[in-house]
């Protein structure tokens, strides 16, 4: 595999003069190479660059392609909806989550990765603002996913606990958790987080 | 039926009866088969763990006679941390703490570590000559070998701890080969600084260096401490190095290294080990990660049949890491004691390994 971001915006750029299938393009073409890639990545064939690279380079033809299929009134994906992901205030981690920010997207969410450290009031105020259908909070330590329990709490407290399907994972957490503080969903990995989101969303 | 009080991986306590625990140890298995590649555990291992489980005393232990050594890292942060860090809370000095490991716990190893200054080997350079002085008192107290100990944590090296730019950070902007050099570049300050640190503490009367949760940074972080215990027995032949990993499988962050012409990302504890050996290490410490999802049972067969590989291919003795998340014991801060000693007894009399 190349990764190659100059080709990949080549062929959204001929499909888009040919006026060629771009849904199809998208689906058959950029998501399911990068299924490809994830399900290597799950088998350790291959690594972080590769994966990254691989979303990258879908990053430049999929962002060609988007604005033509919002001029046709079409969706690139199966629209699932905004899911809000993040690592916790406190933690820097960030490899895991954005793989699963990449591995969403692919699966057909609009996925808005704030990144990591994120303070819990700024996840709510983003919760309030941007009305997601899903918040992803990522703690890999146990000193810092106390931080997903005050973000269910100040969720309720702002009223606005039951808009959202919250989803934790990271290292330190268990489904046991999940339960203790009260959050929707809990991923033990990338895989899992796709599926149950997935799942969860179409009900 | 008869039903047996086990655990699921995340400490939840469920009653099991013995044949949906045969279920899961042979799920357990078939799992380390397929992402390992190693072999079949044998039907006599599989019932041995079988009655391992099912044992209805609250602890259990080994036969006389197959009792194995006890290496620690950690220092003695297990008295002195907090419950979140699986620690008792007690406030005591390091000298006193290791002390009670050799005198009380029995311990055959322990080791000095500095847990004020992160426990990692890039804040205690600036601490050096502190942690010589305590090195040089405490061995005069000690008699069990007793080690400097500190995680090799290549993420300090990185911003916003450290002088390099971040590799995931860079790799989301597209700067795939920038993050891999900044990575190259941290590789090479670590291996210096374990160099330096390995022969300092050798200096101080130190018996050798204990690297605890080697790789946690992927693939060069476990690089650079198998080229810095290389350095350090160069310069310090008679420093004995044992080496802990941090997860069972090299994460692979560079994605693209290699040791003496071996891939590094992605192996799992069996060619760990040779990679260990390669470079001079003396004691290699394995890691399973428990599946918080998963039962005690699907996680103690899955934990044995990659340690038992791992103790059959290496000529090191291998010390497996057991306790929070790893070996198949629960990931809880304080597991429990069924668990521990369960999975325990399993990785001696079924795994084999040379100690805990």
């Amino acid at each position: 595999m190349a990764y190659d971001q100059k080709a990949s915006a080549e062929v959204a750029k001929e499909a888009i003069a040919a006026k060629a299938d771009l849904v199809n393009l998208i689906q058959e073409g950029y998501t399911a190479g990068i299924q490809e890639v994830g399900d290597l990545y799950q088998a350790k064939k291959l690594f972080l660059p590769h994966i990254m690279s691989a979303a990258n380079a879908m990053n430049v033809g999929v962002n060609l392609l988007t604005p033509e299929l919002e001029k046709a009134g079409k969706s690139a994906g199966e629209g699932l909806g905004k899911f809000l992901i993040c690592t916790i205030e406190g933690d820097i981690h960030s490899i895991g989550k954005d793989i699963v920010a990449i591995m969403l997207k692919v699966a057909g969410f609009n996925v808005v990765n704030m990144g990591r450290d994120i303070p819990v009031k700024d996840i709510v105020a983003a919760v309030k603002n941007d009305k997601p259908k899903a918040v992803g909070t990522s703690a890999l330590m146990t000193s810092t996913m106390v931080n997903q329990k005050t973000f269910e709490e100040l969720l309720k407290e702002e009223g606005v606990r039951d808009k959202v399907i919250t989803n934790i994972g990271g290292a330190p957490t268990t489904q046991q958790w999940c339960e203790e503080i009260g959050a929707d969903v809990y991923s033990e990995n990338a895989t899992d987080c796709v599926n149950k989101m997935v799942a969860k969303v179409k009900g | 039926m008869a039903e047996y009080l086990t655990y699921m991986g995340d400490g939840k306590r469920i009653f099991c009866t013995r044949e949906k625990i045969i279920d899961d140890l042979q799920a357990g298995m078939a799992e380390a088969v397929e992402v390992g590649n190693v072999p079949d555990l044998t039907s006599e291992e599989l019932a041995m763990l079988c009655d391992i489980v099912c044992d209805r005393n609250r602890i259990v232990s080994v036969e006389p006679g197959n009792e194995v050594v006890l290496s620690n890292d950690g220092a003695q942060n297990k008295f002195t941390g907090d419950s979140g860090s699986s620690g008792c809370g007690i406030e005591m000095s390091a000298l006193a703490a290791a002390q009670v490991h050799e005198r009380a716990l029995s311990m055959d190893t322990f080791e000095f570590g500095s847990l004020d200054n992160n426990y990692s080997v890039k804040p205690l350079k600036a601490v050096i000559a502190m942690q010589m002085q305590k090195m040089e008192d405490m061995q005069n107290s000690m008699i069990v070998p007793f080690f400097y100990g500190a995680m090799p944590n290549m993420g300090l090296y990185y911003e916003p701890d450290g002088p390099f730019g971040n590799p995931p950070d860079l790799m989301r902007e597209g700067k795939i080969e920038e993050a891999q050099s900044e990575m190259e570049k941290a590789m090479d300050m670590m291996t210096r600084d374990i160099e330096f640190m390995g022969v300092k503490m050798q200096e101080a009367g130190s018996d050798g260096f204990n690297f605890d949760t080697t790789a946690s940074a992927g693939d060069g972080d476990f690089l650079s401490v198998l080229r810095g215990v290389e350095l350090l027995k160069k310069a310090r032949p008679e420093a004995q190095t044992m080496v802990g990993m941090s997860s069972e499988n090299v994460i692979g962050i560079h994605g693209m290294l290699d040791y003496k012409g071996q891939d590094v990302a992605g192996i799992y504890p069996h060619d760990q080990a040779k990679l260990a050996e390669m470079a001079g290490v003396d004691v290699f410490g394995p890691v399973t990660n428990t599946k918080s999802g998963k039962s005690l049972a699907w996680n103690m067969a899955y934990s044995v049949a990659l340690i038992k590989e791992c103790e059959k291919k290496s000529n090191l003795p291998c010390h497996v890491n057991m306790g929070m998340g790893v070996g198949g014991i629960p990931m809880l801060e304080t597991p429990p004691a069924e668990a521990v000693t369960r999975c325990s007894k399993a990785m001696v009399e079924v795994a084999k390994v040379d100690g805990i």
